[in-house]
């Protein structure tokens, strides 16, 4: 299978798409889940520091005054547990070729809606995951996966097009609420979260970017924290 | 100090006998103070491994910038006992390992490579690098070898093999595994620099970009150059494996006193192009915006003559060609000053002239309206922006 799969068939260069640069980024849950009992709360943001020496020039699409947006926040540690949640579904779009937005975290039992807004035809496929799929979006079709369970930041869903091998979108399935995805101010805010000893992590895919501290989580008193990434973070 | 004069200086530098030779040396002045990039509204976001063309910068793509296609996926083999064979209608048919190769006469190949899809839908115009290769000619070993008489092609084979199936669904559907092929004629393969080479930008290949050994044709289509080249068979009957016979076949509208006829033709040299790559602003003056762009043009070495550029409807503007560096089949630099625009949405686009007479079309014209398949997309390529 080529890695650089051409179209199907040609498009008028006049057929161009309004491309809508509202990438509005989807947590489906996250700090709206259901209050636990005396629960902490944890804030923050989260910055990167560019390096000449080591340029990110697609830090352009992500970063703004230092904040960076889309990296993927949450705890993770042994024993922490959620109630229940009403599954929700999410909408990832394929919009002027490429996943609008490109990254989603969401819950187990959490559905994501695709759909294909481009004249081209689409497709949506991931080898990874629980439950890998590929299916072929036309045109104003949709498709609906159930992601059932996953590893949260442990395992990456990428999502690719077929026809289209620069598109590329990412989901994160969490088995607990205490996650969220940065918008352009790069904050975050995790309630209710059980206290105890955890990994804070951050995940910023398009960036390769990986970062984890331990923190104690305390009812009672708010932990706020800044996260401070740079090409230190580049995963090797 | 202009853009004209920091080029000036930089080559004046390296002329003076540094040891980087000038293309080398070459990459666009950074932004005068003030300057700001003015992103495209209609490009998608550049993933990694692709062009970016909104900070082209260097003449010499960045690795990190370089595209890559397989067919067959990357082929798992023993690289300390690669052999390259000639093989077929010829008096002495030969084995190299890479040892031997290397030891023959080195020769470097400066080359702008692009996939023969690139351009063919809005998210796919960043399948193309200048780089430059290093290996051995092709020619003087075919002359070594003796070419017999009643020779028609010369099949370069790939290790890379898949199981490919044949008239499927019919009584008749075979499957068989085949390596990944393409071919060209004798004299194709006699007078067109072929090269087999063994680095870019001066160190090994990667396996991703063919290690030990990739085919280089110098101005043809990304898909010509045979990466983990291991056999080359010369042949009395045209070779029809897919990638010659099936895939990579333009299938083209011509216009007949009757009617449009549809043409069939196998994609083989780079056909010309333009593209506007940066674009950048200054502060607004008076409510007016300056603005300027670059971009390059490239095809398959026959000499660009001139770049054109226009905003929204107006008139086409002629861009400045750089002087150097200029190779032969790399692609060329431009630039132009657009002067003052008015905030809000404009639309810029480019188009190559050439020494052929050559001019790279707009996606209307019957050359591209008519062409049903997605390779050769060569197409003015319109670029939109929004100025606050």
């Amino acid at each position: 299978m080529p890695s650089v799969a051409p179209v199907r068939r040609f498009l008028p260069l006049l057929a161009w798409f309004g491309w809508s640069a509202g990438l509005a980024l989807l947590s489906a849950r996250g700090a709206e889940s259901a209050p636990a009992s005396g629960g902490g709360t944890v804030t923050g943001r989260v910055t990167y520091k560019a390096d000449s020496a080591r340029p990110w020039p697609l830090g352009r699409y992500y970063l703004s005054g230092g904040a960076l947006a889309e990296a993927v926040v949450a705890i993770d540690g042994p024993g922490l547990s959620a109630p229940a949640s009403t599954p929700k579904t999410i909408w990832m779009d394929q919009n002027n070729f490429q996943f609008v937005p490109e990254i989603a975290a969401i819950r187990a039992g959490d559905s994501v809606r695709f759909t294909n807004s481009d004249e081209a035809l689409h497709n949506v496929m991931t080898f990874q995951g629980p439950e890998p799929f590929n299916v072929n979006l036309m045109q104003g079709r949709e498709h609906t996966h159930l992601f059932a369970s996953g590893r949260g930041l442990e395992q990456q869903i990428l999502l690719t097009c077929v026809y289209h091998a620069a598109m590329r979108g990412w989901v994160y399935v969490f088995e607990h609420p205490f996650y969220a995805v940065t918008p352009k101010d790069g904050a975050f805010r995790l309630e209710n979260v059980p206290p105890g000893e955890y990994q804070l992590r951050v995940v910023h895919p398009a960036g390769e970017l990986s970062w984890q501290q331990t923190v104690t989580v305390k009812s009672g008193a708010p932990l706020e924290i800044e996260i401070a990434l740079s090409p230190d973070q580049k995963k090797k | 100090m202009t853009r004209r004069d920091l080029l000036k200086a930089g080559f004046a530098t390296a002329a003076a006998g540094l040891t980087l030779p000038l293309w080398k040396a070459f990459a666009l002045p950074p932004a005068k103070p003030g300057e700001e990039l003015v992103p495209f509204l209609n490009m998608p976001r550049t993933p990694p491994n692709r062009l970016d063309w909104e900070m082209l910068q260097d003449w010499l793509t960045p690795q990190d910038q370089v595209f890559g296609v397989q067919h067959y996926g990357i082929p798992e083999f023993d690289e300390s006992k690669f052999r390259l064979e000639i093989t077929g209608l010829v008096n002495k048919p030969m084995t190299f390992t890479m040892e031997q190769l290397r030891a023959r006469a080195k020769k470097d190949q400066l080359m702008t490579l692009e996939c023969s899809g690139n351009g063919s839908s809005p998210g796919f115009m960043n399948a193309v690098y200048n780089s430059k290769w290093t290996g051995t000619l092709l020619a003087p070993i075919l002359k070594e070898c003796g070419i017999k008489p009643g020779a028609k092609e010369i099949v370069f084979f790939g290790k890379d093999k898949q199981e490919e199936l044949l008239r499927p669904a019919t009584k008749r559907e075979l499957k068989v595994e085949v390596p990944f092929g393409r071919s060209m004629s004798v004299d194709d393969a006699l007078s067109e620099n072929l090269m087999l080479a063994y680095d870019r930008n001066g160190a090994p290949l990667l396996k991703a970009n063919g290690a030990p050994l990739r085919l280089i044709v110098p101005g043809w289509y990304g898909v010509a150059n045979v990466k983990w080249l291991t056999r080359i068979d010369v042949r009395n009957r045209r070779y029809m494996g897919k990638y010659m016979g099936r895939d990579y076949v333009t299938v083209r509208g011509e216009r007949r006193a009757d009617g449009i006829e549809y043409v069939e033709s196998s994609v083989t040299r780079i056909r010309l192009k333009s593209v506007i790559g940066r674009v950048t602003r200054q502060p607004a003056q008076n409510g007016q915006i300056p603005l300027r762009a670059i971009g390059a043009a490239w095809n398959d070495g026959t000499e660009i003559t001139k770049v054109e550029v226009k905003v929204d409807g107006g008139e086409w503007r002629s861009a400045v060609l750089d002087k150097t560096p200029h190779e032969k089949f790399c692609w060329r630099f431009f630039s132009i000053d657009l002067g003052n625009l008015a905030p809000g949405k404009h639309t810029l686009v480019s188009r190559a002239f050439d020494a052929a007479g050559h001019v790279q079309p707009a996606a209307e014209d019957d050359e591209i309206a008519l062409k049903k398949t997605y390779w050769e997309a060569y197409q003015q390529w319109p670029r939109e922006i929004e100025l606050a």
